[in-house]
């Protein structure tokens, strides 16, 4: 028996590193099309903060606006939360608000002789915005500096307001939840789905990730190609840049694929008008459930709670109860 | 004296820096923090009356419909093309992305008759959730857990430190 996959056919995550940056672990029995949108999801529609508009009042720097404003754009926010912010396109307000934008004031002016560096903790958050934590400037390093962004030398000064709104790295990467997904699967080339070139020897030449290469298993010398064979393990490593913890860019990852999906059976089904009871399990169909995907997700309570994406509307979701809640649950 | 070399921004009168908010344009400019490419949000918004799914039964092939997916890429097309692969009742599945630069795909499904397509569709994504809910699950538990023991590690670090 498989010593990482005690749980047999189910869909199962097992980690091998998690900290406060970092989420590495691996899920099996999944298949291939599904772990790789779920990469693509991560990488490019998760929804976090960052600095969109800027209002230089001020800038004698050596530096141009535009430069600085660039700059200004990539520094990580604190993203916690980020379903409490609405989409700055969506808002009835004109151009920002409270609910749907964070205000960050910059203020600096260099009066010693020394050269002076402004950081990301120099950015003022105003007050008044949709909760406590959003927007805040992502601050790791000891010394609780951040970022810089910008030197001013003696008599230097700048002065910026600059409006962060919710997005989606589609739009732009500065939206990014995630420096980087690391994502891997058949370390040791069973399947044989890569084909890389060598000059002689492709054991020797051949990068392997030993660990995973450990963990998936050598094959047997000898062993017969096995054509029928699918990939059902899949190595994840995802960094975060700071702006959301690593698992909620995985769990907010799950829930925008789901949210995508969500919308087609939508589209499809709602066109024959509501054909009411489906196939699964007896199960209420996700669109008969009120506030689920679309809107703003009233029902989405907490990242740990037994509230699925459809929640709300009341009652038992299709997804919450016991289903396909425990082991062995599902697999096809 | 003085030789006009270009014009600034905020006297552009289509200037998307020019701040409609300010009265005066004096000194204050509002930039875009990145203001290339304006329009990305045509990647995944909707234009209006724009719907995510439609699609034409093939007349030429039985049991076949092309549905095409707008502002979706190969985030989704990949993902219900394959995962159709699964089913007995499907006989083909395949999508395209008709030009990289519009951001649809058109993906083409045949049935042997006992399921419409559209309805192959509609099961493929109900099961893919179904899916990703046990995952999520699976990972939160296994999150929780192994973030315990690795705080109660640093607190016992932290301990022996001071001691
Ligand atoms: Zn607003």
């Amino acid at each position: 028996m498989d010593p990482y996959d005690i749980e047999g056919g189910a869909i199962n995550v097992r980690f091998l590193h998690a900290d406060s940056t970092r989420a590495n672990f691996l899920i099996q029995n999944f298949d291939l099309a599904t772990a790789n949108a779920l990469r693509r999801v991560m990488l490019s529609e998760v929804p976090t903060m960052a600095i969109d508009v800027v209002e230089v009042i001020d800038n004698t720097s050596v530096l141009a606006d535009e430069f600085i404003c660039h700059r200004l754009g990539l520094i990580p926010l604190n993203s916690k939360n980020v379903d409490d912010v609405l989409y700055s396109r969506d808002c009835d307000c004109e151009g920002y608000c409270e609910q749907c934008s964070v205000v960050l004031t910059l203020n600096a002016r260099c009066t010693g002789n020394e050269v002076m560096k402004v950081y990301a903790r120099d950015l003022v958050v105003s007050e008044g915005r949709p909760n406590d934590e959003v927007g805040n400037p992502v601050i790791t390093d000891p010394e609780g500096l951040g970022s810089v962004i910008v030197k001013l030398r003696k008599g230097q000064s700048i002065h910026m307001r600059c409006i962060a709104k919710k997005g989606i790295a589609k739009e732009h990467a500065k939206w990014a939840p995630s420096a980087a997904i690391g994502f891997e699967y058949d370390p040791n080339n069973k399947l044989r789905h890569l084909d890389y070139w060598y000059e002689e020897d492709a054991k020797k030449e051949w990068p392997v990730d030993e660990h995973n290469a450990n963990i998936d298993g050598a094959p047997q010398e000898g062993e017969a190609f096995d054509y029928d064979a699918v990939p059902t393990r899949f190595f994840f490593d995802v960094e975060t840049v700071g702006g959301l913890e690593p698992d909620q860019i995985v769990t907010q990852g799950i829930k925008q694929l789901q949210q995508k999906l969500a919308g087609v059976i939508h589209e499809l089904q709602g066109n024959d008008g509501m054909n009411g009871a489906d196939d699964f399990g007896g199960a209420q169909s996700p669109q008969m459930n009120g506030a689920g995907y679309g809107g703003q997700d009233a029902g989405y309570t907490t990242p740990y709670g037994n509230a699925s994406v459809w929640g709300g509307g009341g009652g038992t979701t299709p997804y919450g109860a016991t289903p396909y809640g425990g082991p062995g649950g599902s697999g096809w | 004296m003085w030789t006009t070399i270009g014009r600034l921004v905020e006297h552009e009168p289509n200037s998307t820096l020019r701040n409609p908010n300010r009265k005066s344009n004096h000194m204050n400019i509002a930039h875009k923090a990145d203001f290339n490419n304006e329009n990305r949000f045509e990647l995944f918004l909707l234009d209006d009356n724009e719907k995510k799914v439609e699609w034409e039964e093939e007349t030429r092939i039985p049991n076949t419909a092309v549905f095409t997916f707008n502002k979706e890429d190969h985030t989704l097309g990949n993902l219900l093309s394959s995962r159709l692969h699964k089913y007995d009742y499907v006989t083909f599945s395949a999508y395209k992305v008709p030009h990289p630069l519009f951001a649809k795909f058109e993906l083409r499904v045949t049935t042997n008759g006992s399921i419409s397509p559209k309805d192959a569709i509609v099961k493929c994504c109900k099961d893919i959730v179904q899916d990703l809910e046990v995952l999520s699950r699976s990972f939160t538990t296994e999150w929780l857990g192994k973030r315990i023991v690795h705080e109660g590690e640093a607190e016992r670090l932290a301990r022996e430190r001071e001691i």
